[in-house]
């Protein structure tokens, strides 16, 4: 007697901790620095927490940028912390990238560059999610 | 029993602020456990007690003060957020503050958010 795939319950992984999603670009408002502070809170309270880079975003990922031509405090150079504060999901959409004709060169290690379809799946493994 | 904790970021002049308002309330109708309105970024500016709508608009702060007394509901402001607007909060009365809103800080959000079976941010 066989049993038929229809029959297997469909075990779903079970949604757990804070995904944030980055989509502006770092400099020309406040959204990247308030997402930093929400992550690494999250982080030193030992909660689950992944980064999503998405839109404009991503640019708070790209390599040699620097805020204070601007007089802004460079809080990207926090994101080389984010292993000691347990942030290891790090996720960038590929679309976005090639959208901006950008390269896949980041200013810090483990960053999954995905495409859309990944991105959106990865998302939803979380049980939160803010947008920033 | 299903939990709900909401996430302002918005400023109290944006319309999302009526329909942030409207949910939490039809929430609390349905018998939801909302454990508590986090407000961040622009957000904390609703807790700016020298705020003064027109009175032909929509009054979201009275609507805040009410949903706060009527249903126990626990309002609080980021600290960090709130003093980078101009209201201060170090002062022991809390002058500047709206009495309906506590200064917390992004712990309580850490807080919410693992108590909550959901978030929804406005």
């Amino acid at each position: 007697m066989t049993t038929t795939n229809q029959e297997l319950p469909i075990i779903l992984p079970k949604e757990s901790g804070l995904a944030i999603i980055n989509s502006k670009a770092p400099f020309g408002s406040s959204h990247g620095k308030d997402a930093l502070d929400v992550a690494l809170i999250f982080g030193s309270f030992e909660q689950k927490v992944s980064l999503f880079f998405q839109g404009d975003g991503v640019y708070q990922l790209i390599t040699n940028q620097n805020g204070s031509l601007v007089s802004i405090k460079d809080y990207l150079k926090t994101f080389s912390a984010f292993e000691f504060y347990d942030i290891e999901d790090i996720y960038i959409c590929r679309q976005s990238l090639v959208n901006r004709q950008l390269d896949e060169v980041f200013h810090i290690d483990g960053v999954q560059v995905v495409t859309p379809i990944e991105f959106v799946t990865a998302i939803n493994l979380h049980q939160h999610v803010l947008r920033f | 029993m299903k939990t709900l904790a909401v996430v302002i970021t918005t400023p109290p002049y944006s319309p999302l602020t009526t329909t942030a308002i409207s949910y939490i309330e039809a929430a609390l109708i349905a018998d939801i456990n909302v454990i508590g309105v986090f407000f961040y970024q622009d957000g904390a500016m609703h807790a700016n007690k020298n705020i003064s709508i027109a009175s032909d608009e929509y009054q979201a702060i009275a609507q805040w003060q009410r949903l706060q007394q009527q249903y126990a509901l626990p309002l609080h402001i980021c600290i960090t957020a709130a003093e980078k607007r101009g209201i201060n909060c170090d002062s022991i009365d809390n002058e500047q503050v709206n009495n309906a809103f506590t200064v917390s800080g992004l712990g309580e959000l850490v807080e919410l958010t693992t108590k909550a079976s959901r978030l929804v941010q406005f």
